[in-house]
């Protein structure tokens, strides 16, 4: 085990490169875009090979915000009923999700609904949702209407964005969102209740981070 | 909506058809890591197959053509003992070797291996994931998680080889979420999660009393023996080998884990190479 005791020790000390840690998760159905969306995102690239997730997988990307350095875990989520034990176990610590569906798939936008239930069961209260429609560069197979799925998110309490992780449309918007949403909520139980922050999943991933405690992140 | 939901329920979702749903807007991939270049071997074959269950013989031949390969190297002995080919080369040697000769047989529309990112052989505690597909919808339909064991490996089944200072942050973070348990346990975990048509395959990169064969301990059924025993190690995955009276070839292997029936445990010795 000296491995990870030495793994652990040098990590901390490479924690203190950031000043908070949100742990982000993308979900959605089979063949949505969820990998190609990260890859865009953490990588600025994308292939058209469809190579299937096996269980999990997650990427790092620090971000600056108020020059606040904010490093975000985004975890990467195979869609298929088979890993969904395995999927929903790293519900529980994340703070933001990207529920995603295809526009061109009317299944997957169908599934949304269950797919935020799972958001509801599994994950904490107070987790942030945004609603991304992926593949909008594909206009002529468009089955899901821009409107159908913004009414769907106004219903559900979502923000909501089209995006392309092939054209690099909106990816780096829906993430900022993301982590705007984060911060008002943080700074919002500051302000309120101490208590609601009390139990949140940051305090397991940021233990060597400054907490909490800092008034919110200013977003 | 909420109410018909059960919270711990394992699979919640069983049967609603929303997630078997599957679009393939490309040819389901190969493998990224698949060098285009044919190896000597593709000249030997002959053209590819696509018949449910033909595809043993030719994992059979892709297994025969890793495990030599990496056996060249397993034995190699410099006569100075000063250089060591490192475990990771080896395992990479082999899952090489083994994506090639599948590719140029053209059997990964049937039978395909996902190489695990550094993140995820942590995570899961896998090097690589064989599949066999449905073929309608290209999904998993019975998997064959991986990992390979050296002789030179410390206890504990972490990675060896990968010296924290020459770790990515992501990889140290993936430690980090997963320290609770060893890299045996991981993959056990992940199997389980998944279900009895999810197989963990220790491989052994020689055994102590036969340094230079390829063995391998696979089941379905390992939580059983971590409900007994406190912890996986080594010394618990070898001692399969001990009462065992028979050693299946690869492609054996394969017949009994497709012929067995759906739940049933499966747990096998295998000699490959
Ligand atoms: N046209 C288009 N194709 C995309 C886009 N995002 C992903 N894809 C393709 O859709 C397929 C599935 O993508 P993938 O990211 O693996 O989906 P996942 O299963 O949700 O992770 C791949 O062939 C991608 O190349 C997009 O924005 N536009
Ligand atoms: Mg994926």
């Amino acid at each position: 085990m000296a491995a990870t005791q030495d793994a652990k020790g040098k990590a901390e000390g490479a924690d203190q490169n950031f000043d908070y840690m949100f742990k982000l998760l993308i979900i959605g159905n089979s063949s949505v875009g969820k990998t190609s969306f990260l890859f865009r995102y953490a990588d600025d690239a994308f292939t058209s090979a469809f190579v299937s997730t096996v269980g999990i997988d997650f990427k790092v990307k620090t971000v600056y915000k108020n020059d606040k350095r904010i490093k975000l875990q985004i975890w990467d989520t195979a869609g298929q009923e088979r890993y969904r034990t395995i999927t929903t176990a790293y519900y529980r610590g994340a703070m933001g999700f990207i529920l995603m569906y295809d526009i061109t798939n009317e299944e997957s936008f169908g599934a949304v609904q269950d797919w935020s239930t799972q958001i509801k069961t599994y994950s904490w209260d107070n987790a942030q949702v945004v609603l991304a429609g992926n593949k909008c560069d594909m206009e002529e197979e468009r089955v899901v209407s821009v409107d159908s799925g913004r009414l769907l998110a106004e219903q559900l309490g979502f923000e909501f964005f089209e995006t392309s992780a092939k054209d690099n449309i909106n990816v780096k918007q829906t993430f900022e969102r993301l982590v705007d949403l984060i911060c008002d909520k943080m700074s919002d139980s500051l302000d309120g209740d101490p208590a609601v922050t009390a139990g949140a999943p940051t305090a397991k991933l940021t233990d060597s981070a400054p907490p909490l405690q800092q008034p919110g992140c200013n977003c | 909506m909420g109410e018909n939901m059960s919270k711990p329920s394992a699979k919640p979702f069983q049967d609603v058809t929303f997630f078997t749903s599957f679009k393939p807007y490309n040819p389901p991939a190969t493998n990224d890591a698949a060098p285009p270049r044919p190896s000597i071997f593709s000249t030997l074959r002959r053209p590819p197959v696509a018949k449910p269950n033909d595809f043993i013989p030719l994992f059979s031949d892709c297994i025969t053509a890793a495990s030599s390969r990496t056996q060249e190297y397993l034995i190699f002995k410099d006569p100075e003992d000063k250089f060591h080919p490192s475990p990771d080369a080896l395992t990479q040697i082999f899952l090489m070797t083994y994506i090639s000769q599948s590719v140029n047989l053209n059997l990964t529309d049937i039978f395909n291996c996902t190489a695990m990112t550094p993140e995820q052989r942590i995570l899961l505690g896998a090097d690589w994931v064989w599949a066999v597909l449905e073929k309608s919808t290209k999904n998993p339909r019975i998997q064959i998680a991986v990992q390979v064991l050296h002789l030179s490996d410390k206890e504990g089944g972490e990675e060896d080889g990968v010296l924290p200072e020459t770790c990515s942050e992501s990889v140290q973070m993936a430690q980090r979420e997963s320290s609770d348990r060893n890299m045996y346990e991981r993959m056990v975990d992940f199997c389980t999660s998944v279900g009895k048509d999810c197989y963990a395959l220790f491989l052994f990169f020689g055994r102590k009393n036969d340094k230079s064969n390829i063995y391998g301990v696979l089941s379905n059924n390992f939580e059983a023996a971590i409900g007994k025993c406190d912890k996986i190690d080594r010394a618990l995955l070898e001692n399969f080998f001990k009462g065992s009276r028979y050693l299946h070839t690869p492609s054996g292997m394969m017949q009994s884990i497709v012929t067995r029936n759906e739940g049933d445990p499966l747990t096998l010795m295998i000699k490959f190479s």
